[in-house]
């Protein structure tokens, strides 16, 4: 609803269309850049339909708002890196790095964006939520602004800022539907613990946090994996799965019910233990882009229109490391400086003058991440990878570990894994090295 | 520690649903499907199998795009809420 005491233009110089974490920043930086900017969002209050996974990494964030450490809602600093294999039968190999500065933390996203889009209010940003956007007008081929049922607003600029479902850009053919192959299902529960049983359970301090990756059984063996973030008083848990593959999955009768995955994390007698006083506060669901340079629409400008965030293919998934709400705002503070550009050149927005945002995202850091993690797609949409490979670990553990009266050397080991999912020692050194290069 | 059954996870969100369902499924395409995968995929359950037909329901809806990105007949007709209706997220 649009507050009482402000004056509504006629005419905005931008409208941003999505408050999320790149339709904040986009607001943000434009507002300051002394723009007149309209920020809507389908939300009953900002942040309301924000959903993710649970870290942020600050550094491109603090390219917008260099004292978003300080000032912004933040739950807990990553101390802790986990990352598990998890088999069948309970077996379980983890691997813990113990963080030596603070690069992510975690936040409640709906909190977080509330705080952005309360900032770029400060800036002058006009918000209006409960705002569905019905398509982006166009006149002449060019983008001019927005129509929600009745209502026609119209603007020098328009940056979609709609997310993975890019329905605005579908209904103007910019882009197809939504491919299974490009996109992955993450569902989540939100686990209610008090504060210093996070902390003895985890062993951190009341500011530090765990990330923890879980991958193999936890999803049935579909591609995809679990996860685990730690917030001040709560707990974030959850899975995701490549659609494609899920799909197959669902084809073949190995998964009757998606959510029955998560609700498998939280019983899981290993995993249980750190919650075990919990209690489920939420439940959520969001499409996440598994391929962001294959999901990335051909422009990122059209007359008019620039594209931003999630609609826009900017979110890195390399299995180990997930960046989306950084990509997201980093790719709205670049919008917004190339609009000031475009809108500074006498033509205006043009598609020609505007074409320096998709100049700036193709030299950024997240476009050569993109690309340099472009490999472990493939690997991360392998079902083999989640299946046979994670096993031979964990076979060769047990063939070490759970001793009866001999101890095999680790080579005996090793061949005994290898022999234990058909697989020679040297044609498996050579299939992972193979996975490996991807990585 | 006890199952949650899928109607007692979406219980403990906020919730403002609307009276009109934002989304719409075209029944004659439905009808045909064999794979039936939204009743599989959709993480609120909101597709179910009855006498061997998918009902729907919007209700439980968390607006994550699933069944109109695994439907294999088109038959999702798909939109948000209006008027800020649907789940509300707080701690997500």
């Amino acid at each position: 609803m649009i507050k009482s005491n402000t004056t509504f233009p006629t005419k905005f110089d931008a409208i941003v269309v999505g408050a999320g974490p790149a339709g904040a920043a986009s607001a943000y930086v434009l507002s300051k850049k002394g723009f007149k900017v309209l920020l809507v969002d389908r939300s009953r209050e900002a942040g309301s339909k924000e959903l993710y996974g649970g870290r942020i990494y600050l550094g491109p964030l603090k390219e917008v708002w260099p004292d978003l450490d300080k000032k912004a809602p933040i739950h807990r600093w990553i101390k802790k890196e986990r990352a598990s294999i998890m088999g069948k039968d309970g077996r379980i190999i983890t691997i813990e790095y113990n963080a030596g500065r603070r690069t992510s933390f975690t936040a409640y996203l709906p909190e977080l964006v509330r705080w952005m889009v309360s900032k770029a209010e400060e800036e002058g940003t006009i918000f209006v939520d409960e705002v569905v956007v019905d398509e982006l007008l166009t006149s002449d081929g060019k983008v001019v602004g927005i129509r929600s049922g009745p209502d026609e607003i119209r603007s020098d600029v328009v940056i979609d800022a709609e997310g993975v479902n890019r329905l605005l850009l579908e209904k103007l053919g910019l882009v197809s539907g939504p491919r299974p192959e490009e996109l992955a299902l993450g569902i989540k529960e939100v686990l209610k613990v008090r504060k210093n049983e996070i902390n003895a359970q985890f062993n951190v301090d009341d500011d530090e946090g765990v990330a923890w990756i879980l991958m193999g059984d936890i999803t049935l063996g579909i591609p995809g994996g679990g996860f685990i973030y730690t917030f001040n008083e709560t707990i974030s848990i959850g899975i995701v799965i490549h659609m494609a593959n899920a799909i197959r999955a669902a084809e073949a009768g190995a998964i009757n019910h998606s959510f029955e995955l998560v609700e498998n994390l939280r019983l899981h007698p290993y995993f249980n233990k750190l919650w075990k006083s919990s209690d489920v506060i939420e439940y959520g669901a969001h499409l996440t882009i598994e391929d962001g340079l294959s999901f990335m629409p051909k422009r990122l400008v059209y007359p008019g229109l620039l594209i931003v965030g999630d609609a826009a293919g900017l979110i890195l998934n390399t299995g180990y490391t997930v960046r989306g709400v950084d990509f997201a705002v980093y790719s709205g503070k670049l919008a917004a400086e190339a609009v000031e550009k475009a809108l500074s050149e006498k033509e205006g927005a043009t598609e020609e003058n505007l074409k320096v945002y998709e100049d700036m995202v193709r030299k950024s850091f997240m476009y050569n991440e993109l690309k340099r993690h472009r490999a472990s797609k493939e690997l991360m949409k392998d079902p083999e990878f989640f299946t046979k490979i994670s096993r031979i670990p964990l076979k060769f553990f047990s063939e070490l570990y759970e001793i009866d009266k001999e101890v095999p050397t680790a080579y005996e080991a090793f061949k005994n894994a290898c022999r234990s999912e058909d697989s020679g020692p040297l044609s498996l050194m050579f299939k992972l090295w193979g996975m490996v290069k991807k990585l | 520690m006890k199952r949650l059954r899928i109607e007692e996870l979406l219980q403990r969100n906020v919730w403002d649903v609307g009276k009109k369902p934002h989304i719409e499924i075209n029944m004659d395409a439905c009808g045909s499907c064999e794979s039936k995968l939204c009743v599989k995929l959709c993480p609120a359950g909101c597709y179910t199998v009855v006498d061997g037909k998918v009902l729907f329901s919007y209700e439980g809806c968390l607006e994550c795009g699933t069944c109109r990105t695994v439907c294999p007949q088109g038959a999702v007709k798909w939109s948000y809420p209006r008027s800020g209706k649907g789940v509300y997220y707080r701690f997500t």
